[in-house]
């Protein structure tokens, strides 16, 4: 007989299944409603459970409901330095502790904001400045451009300022010289560099930020090359020249350096970039500053240093006391790679060796790579640039000073950042690791009455007044000798000293801390301490820091108070040398021919315009010193527009 | 059989993407909100704003930054009342004093920070978040009775406390 029933799959119970055809069609659909809820419920458990996961590890839930003091954290808030970026771990997370004594909350008038500016410095007239870029000497001129905000005090709406001089010092305000004009930098004109050519021409390559907040690299060159000011710039109308490669971020491409000639007579710049967290510095070949070739490899990158700006990459004599041109190399040519760390807001720099075959760079020593170890400078001081100044065969090095008040402050005195003083960098023969910046010799012009101290006798723990006259602006070269019996007797220890984590100059060690108070008060009820900290490891070997100490530099609350400074090597028969530009809120100081640099902003209230006074100073318990000192009132450089009959517009 | 597996699996499918979706912004704001020193609040700030569903990173920092600026307007308007009745002369030049920092946290420390995390460089929103927190510190130490609360403390922490995770969340952008 012919089987009628619809084809149903087979079971394997198939002779003796009891259940009609309908009731085999209805237990699938049970066992999906099932597992369809089975299935919503598990979701809703994961839901549940994963949205749990973060609230278990909150942090400070006490302190939502308003109590004041968080049981586990011992440091109480404090003003935040606005330059290097401070980890939140450092940041405390307690609020409103108030007890900062003698601190000033609101003790700002115009009298000490309008001290502040500084006499010698270059800064605008106004607003807000920060990096360096293109620096260059031109047809009798140092030109210096600047990123400006010509609206406000604060970062915003950049463009390319500009000013001349004759002698690195002396400057002259000229028009903008680059505004953010087109699609290709309407977000930003950003950093750049320049490079001069063979025939004497000029073109610079700066980073624009697009309509689309795009980072791309532009060229520009002077409207007219016969103008020893250029102060018409004109922008390459293929721009831009350079877009972000594969596997760079649109966000993680700027700051194109000064190009120099490879040995097929091609110009080579570097752009710095990360990837992940590891900084890198690009490589580009060109021939005519408009088509790129990317080189298959990077010319350097450090792991765990993030994001690379304003890289700079530049030789350095191994044996000349002068500067060489970019496109240099050679047997006693060293060459430096640099990086503004975007995470910590510092410049590293490293020494090491130049592989023009692939474009790469090897530092000599990796403990002290590029990130990980030599700064330019211990203090604020941010987006270095060099350029080689061909006029006197020197490279010069450029750096941006921001503020560490509030910029309610910046706001109120409507101005924010100064430049450092141009400084020159040679190779130091004698540690063989480290750079040495001086200011340009051209600073010495600015100097007026001179005073000169004699081995004045500092005995432990004692403080001795300098009588120089008025002390907002000084140089001040010093010689410190150290008692050498305190030296040898001295007990080392093992415990490690650092400037920044020290109690600054309220710390007695045996043998430091010892040095200037600058900006300090009569009462020194306000004092910014310059100074050398000796220690005497257990091994009786000695290392000597240099600091700046700002904890007790402003009676104000709203300033950076930290300690900044770094081991500074002293090699044997050196004496301690130490030179000092004071110049109103800013003040830069070198230890050993420059081969330790700090640079701080300081914001007195009481100890400005005539009440500020200058001291040396002893806080060690064992050893006394002697100090030698040359010390000379600075005049104001006289910082201020080109004069308009002169202008060629 | 086979139509049984492939409904199953299109409702497994449907279960787990219906509530991963719904909860993976949540996980963004979790992690996130875990790398700031204050989670709570964090995650109180983000939620509360629609955005956050859909938002990145950047997207996140311009929730806090805008809650920030909501704060210290709120705060500014209380300073300001309470300057209209005030008798007390130091009290005045503390409520005075706080103007001079809310003001600045509203015209620049706010617009720098989001015109930063816009244009990709947000260090400079790092800096101006910092500067925000310190302008509330500023004016809350600004207040002579040091044994207590200022009139305006929940204010102040507020803003400092918001301003502290913005510069937490804008320091992830480096």
């Amino acid at each position: 007989m012919v089987d009628t029933r619809p084809f149903l799959p087979v079971s394997s119970h198939a002779g003796s299944d009891p259940t009609g055809p309908s009731e085999n069609r209805r237990k699938p659909m049970k066992l999906q409603l099932s597992i369809f809820f089975v299935l919503l419920t598990v979701g809703f458990f994961a839901a549940l459970l994963t949205s749990n996961n973060g609230s278990d590890n909150g942090f400070v839930k006490e302190n939502e409901h308003g109590s004041l003091a968080s049981p586990s954290s011992e440091k109480q808030l404090r003003p935040v330095s606005r330059g290097p970026a401070v980890g939140v771990s450092e940041k405390s997370n307690r609020l409103f502790a108030k007890d900062n004594e003698n601190q000033l909350a609101y003790p700002w008038n115009n009298s000490m904001l309008s001290w502040q500016r500084t006499a010698f410095h270059f800064q605008p007239e106004k607003n807000w400045m920060n990096d360096p870029n293109g620096p260059l000497f031109y047809k009798g001129w140092y030109h210096f451009f600047y990123q400006y905000n010509p609206h406000a005090a604060v970062w915003g709406d950049i463009v390319w300022g500009h000013a001349v001089s004759k002698d690195l010092i002396h400057w002259l305000h000229l028009p903008l010289a680059m505004v953010a004009d087109q699609w290709y930098d309407k977000n930003g004109v950003w950093t750049g560099s320049a490079t001069i050519l063979p025939d004497g021409k000029v073109v610079m390559l700066y980073t624009g930020s697009t309509t689309e907040n795009v980072q791309v690299q532009n060229l520009a060159y002077p409207a007219d090359h016969s103008d020893p000011l250029l102060i018409n710039w004109v922008k390459y109308s293929g721009n831009p020249v350079l877009v972000p490669p594969p596997g760079i971020l649109d966000k993680d491409f700027r700051d194109p350096t000064t190009a120099w000639l490879t040995s097929e007579g091609k110009w080579r710049i570097t752009i710095g970039s990360k990837i992940n967290k590891t900084g890198v510095a690009l490589v580009y070949d060109t021939k005519d500053f408009i088509n790129y070739e990317l080189l298959d490899g990077i010319l350097h990158a450090v792991p765990g240093t993030g994001m690379w700006e304003c890289v700079d990459f530049f030789p350095v004599s191994k044996t000349e006391e002068n500067g060489l041109d970019t496109s240099v190399n050679g047997p006693s040519v060293k060459h430096v790679v640099k990086a503004s760390l975007d995470d910590d807001r510092h410049d590293y720099y490293s020494i090491g060796t130049y592989h023009e075959k692939n474009g790469t760079w090897i530092p000599d020593e990796p403990k002290i790579d590029v990130g990980i170890g030599l700064r330019y400078d211990y203090g604020i001081y941010y987006a270095a640039k060099t350029f080689y100044d061909q006029n006197k065969n020197r490279r010069v090095l450029w750096g941006w000073i921001g503020e560490s008040d509030s910029e309610a402050a910046d706001m109120q005195k409507g101005w924010a950042s100064v430049q450092s003083i141009p400084r020159t960098i040679l190779f130091d023969k004698k540690t063989g690791t480290h750079l040495l910046q001086w200011p340009v010799e051209e600073i010495e012009s600015l100097r007026l009455k001179s005073y000169e101290f004699n081995q004045v006798k500092v005995q432990a723990g004692s403080v001795v007044p300098l009588d120089v006259g008025p002390a907002t602006q000084l140089d001040i070269i010093a010689e410190f000798e150290i008692d050498n019996e305190a030296l040898e007797k001295t007990t080392g220890s093992n415990v490690t000293f650092s400037c920044s984590s020290s109690g600054g100059t309220v710390e007695r060690g045996a043998l430091g801390p010892f040095g200037l108070l600058v900006l300090a008060d009569d009462s020194l009820s306000e004092q910014t301490p310059v100074y050398f900290y000796i220690a005497k490891g257990s091994d009786g070997k000695l290392k000597t820091f240099f600091c700046n100490d700002q904890s007790r530099s402003s009676v104000a609350s709203d300033v950076n108070k930290q300690i900044y400074g770094n081991l500074v090597p002293v090699l044997e028969g050196e004496k301690l040398s130490l030179r000092v530009l004071v110049d109103h809120s800013i003040v830069e100081s070198f230890a050993q021919g420059g081969r330790t640099v700090i640079t701080s902003r300081v914001y007195p209230t009481k100890a400005i315009y005539g009440a500020a006074k200058l001291f040396l100073f002893n806080n060690a318990t064992e050893a006394s010193v002697s100090a030698s000192l040359r010390i000379w009132q600075m005049n104001s450089a006289f910082i201020r527009p080109y004069p308009n009959d002169k202008e060629s517009q | 059989m086979t139509k049984i597996i492939s409904l199953f699996i299109l409702e497994a499918v449907f279960c787990f993407t219906f509530f991963t979706v719904s909860y993976s912004d949540i996980n963004l704001i979790q992690t996130n909100c875990k790398k700031t020193p204050f989670y709570d609040l964090c995650v109180l700030t983000l939620k509360s704003d629609p955005r956050s569903s859909t938002a990145d990173v950047p997207g996140l920092a311009r929730i806090v930054a805008d809650s920030v600026n909501a704060k210290a307007i709120a705060t500014l308007n209380q300073i300001s009342a309470l300057l209209k009745s005030v008798k007390d002369p130091t009290l005045e030049k503390a409520l005075e004093g706080c103007i001079v920092s809310y003001n600045t946290i509203i015209q620049a420390d706010i617009p720098v920070a989001i015109d930063a995390i816009e244009k990709n460089n947000p260090k400079f929103a790092v800096q101006s978040a910092t500067d925000a927190g310190n302008e509330a510190q500023a004016c809350e130490n600004s207040f002579a009775e040091k044994a207590s609360n200022s009139p305006i403390f929940s204010g102040n922490k507020a803003v400092h406390d918001l301003s502290v995770v913005l510069q937490s969340i804008a320091s992830l952008l480096l």
